[in-house]
């Protein structure tokens, strides 16, 4: 990877505010509609009730932060912005690993900011590891999205690339039990979110919170499909640029 | 500077579908050289452009930059170039850009003196989507002379430009030949390569039709060319003369590209009512009208 061009992405999705309010605002709306019409006795799934939608919502901003950056390798794409790039020193390879860190990137703001108002208004209490954790866990779960980011960015044109990056995200996050608790989910329902990667995620990340500890099975599991997504964007990313 | 030679191209060819863009070009620029490819949209100038730089790979033939291959060239920062239209980040700004490209390379020229040289310092803060057609080509100009390259490639760099945009342009131009640096560049401006190229390469339907100073291709040409008003002029019976390469006619105005006008005037003075006549010797664009018509009767 290269700083000077990770530096320059930052700079560049800092000025567009679009990416970052949405994956921030959404998220953060949702906790406070499902969350704060919760009680602090209520439970779900062995864990506090509102550190459960505290947990679901920032999942789901950090993933949709994390395959924006989708729609900047389709638009740069069709610009000509790669054939610039192949005209440069830089490797094919240090693109799409400046793409990955900056998914990677976009993906902490709404961890952050929905985890906060989980302490401040849900007040969610738990202990500095149990924080820790759960943020490093949930911002592992990103790792997919990122590679799915790259997919989309490679397969899609600039024009449908917002639409199909805002429907799969939404159609993961719904069926991947991240919007309604798939345990409150008829078991058709539930078989279908198995197949999400965000189901994963967010089993994963909740585990650390849970007494029994992390949920191994589904860390792998979110790595599966890290190596699983992140193979197929390369595939598409090799076949692009080899495009002569 | 080891090697005398900046670039070889031998024997490439380029099919896109049934359409022959490139069809066997054998170049060879030593450095130091301003070298014009002058042609007609689709004459091959894009794509031979395109596999001197790697980005399109030849069907047969290979290409060397500096001794090596273009992939290698460019990353070694010998190579800068700019491409006609495209290519640069929409949302960015001049500065940004420039930094970025800097960044890229191993040994960048400073961008406020890359910004100084294109001509453009006070366009750093704007966004390139802001910027008028002729501006973002200063940026690309930038962009090329960053990796301070043994050899800068342009792809029609002034389209788009107006005639004062153009004059500056080459102006800065010239102060990066003066460096000693070796140029190619893609026209359909004759001005352009006649004013500004050591060499002129000129090509047609994919082949190199005439390669030379611009005064050699000038000579090449010995003819003149006669304009005259001519009646009612035979057409058919001009052009079967022996000495006419091309007729051309605007209403009564008949125009002649002769290999030798002598006879031709002759024959007008004394079979037609010929008025007005003027006789010219050929500038490079008549140059270039003639060896494309010499092409295409041998087609």
């Amino acid at each position: 990877m290269n700083l000077d061009y990770l530096l320059f992405d930052i700079k560049r999705t800092l000025r567009n505010r679009r990416v970052l309010i949405f994956s921030i605002l959404m998220p953060l709306i949702l906790f406070v509609i499902f969350g704060m019409s919760l009680k602090q006795t209520d439970t779900e799934a062995g864990i506090s009730a509102i550190a459960y939608v505290m947990v679901s919502m920032a999942m789901f901003g950090s993933l949709s932060a994390a395959m924006s950056s989708g729609g900047v390798i389709a638009m740069e794409r069709d610009g000509g912005w790669n054939r610039t790039l192949r005209l440069t020193p830089l490797k094919p390879q240090a693109y799409v690993v400046t793409k990955v860190i900056l998914s990677l990137l976009l993906a902490i703001p709404p961890l952050v900011v929905v985890f906060a108002a989980g302490m401040i208004f849900g007040h969610v209490h738990l202990s500095a590891g149990q924080w820790a954790s759960v943020a490093l866990v949930s911002w592992l779960g990103a790792l997919p999205f990122a590679g799915l980011g790259l997919v989309i960015g490679y397969v899609a044109k600039p024009d449908s690339v917002q639409p199909i990056t805002g429907l799969t995200t939404m159609l993961i996050a719904a069926f991947g039990g991240l919007w309604l608790p798939v345990e409150s989910m008829p078991s058709l329902m539930k078989h279908i979110a198995e197949f999400t990667p965000a189901y994963w995620t967010g089993l994963s990340s909740r585990s650390a919170l849970s007494q029994s500890g992390l949920d191994m099975h589904a860390l792998l599991v979110v790595l599966g499909w890290t190596v699983v997504l992140g193979a197929i964007g390369l595939r598409r990313f090799r076949a692009d640029t080899a495009r002569a | 500077m080891t090697t005398t030679t900046a670039v070889t191209l031998s024997g490439v060819t380029k099919e896109y579908g049934t359409v022959q863009a490139v069809a066997g070009v054998d170049l060879t620029i030593r450095s130091g050289e301003v070298v014009a490819l002058l042609g007609p949209n689709g004459a091959g100038k894009s794509t031979t452009i395109e596999m001197l730089l790697g980005l399109v790979r030849p069907d047969q033939g290979s290409v060397q930059v500096f001794g090596t291959s273009a992939v290698d060239a460019i990353a070694a920062g010998q190579v800068g170039v700019m491409l006609q239209s495209g290519g640069i980040i929409e949302d960015a700004k001049v500065g940004e850009l420039l930094t970025l490209v800097a960044g890229l390379h191993r040994k960048p020229l400073p961008v406020k003196e890359a910004l100084d040289r294109a001509g453009i310092a006070d366009l750093a803060d704007r966004k390139m989507k802001g910027l008028s057609g002729g501006q973002q080509q200063r940026v690309r100009f930038a962009m090329a002379i960053i990796p301070q390259p043994d050899l800068i490639v342009l792809d029609e760099p002034t389209t788009g430009m107006d005639v004062e945009s153009r004059r500056d342009f080459w102006a800065s131009m010239h102060a990066e030949t003066a460096r000693g640096r070796t140029v190619l560049f893609a026209t359909h401006y004759l001005e352009e390569a006649d004013a500004y190229a050591d060499r002129v390469v000129l090509m047609r339907d994919g082949k190199v039709t005439a390669d030379g100073t611009a005064a050699q291709i000038k000579a090449s040409v010995s003819g003149r060319t006669i304009r005259a008003t001519v009646p009612g002029a035979d057409l058919a019976t001009l052009a079967a003369l022996p000495g006419v390469r091309t007729v051309e006619t605007r209403g009564d105005v008949v125009l002649l590209q002769c290999a030798d006008s002598d006879d031709t005037l002759r024959y007008l003075l004394s079979n037609t009512s010929a008025h007005d006549i003027e006789v010219t010797s050929a500038d490079l664009e008549d140059a270039v009208l003639a060896i494309s018509a010499e092409q295409e009767t041998l087609a």
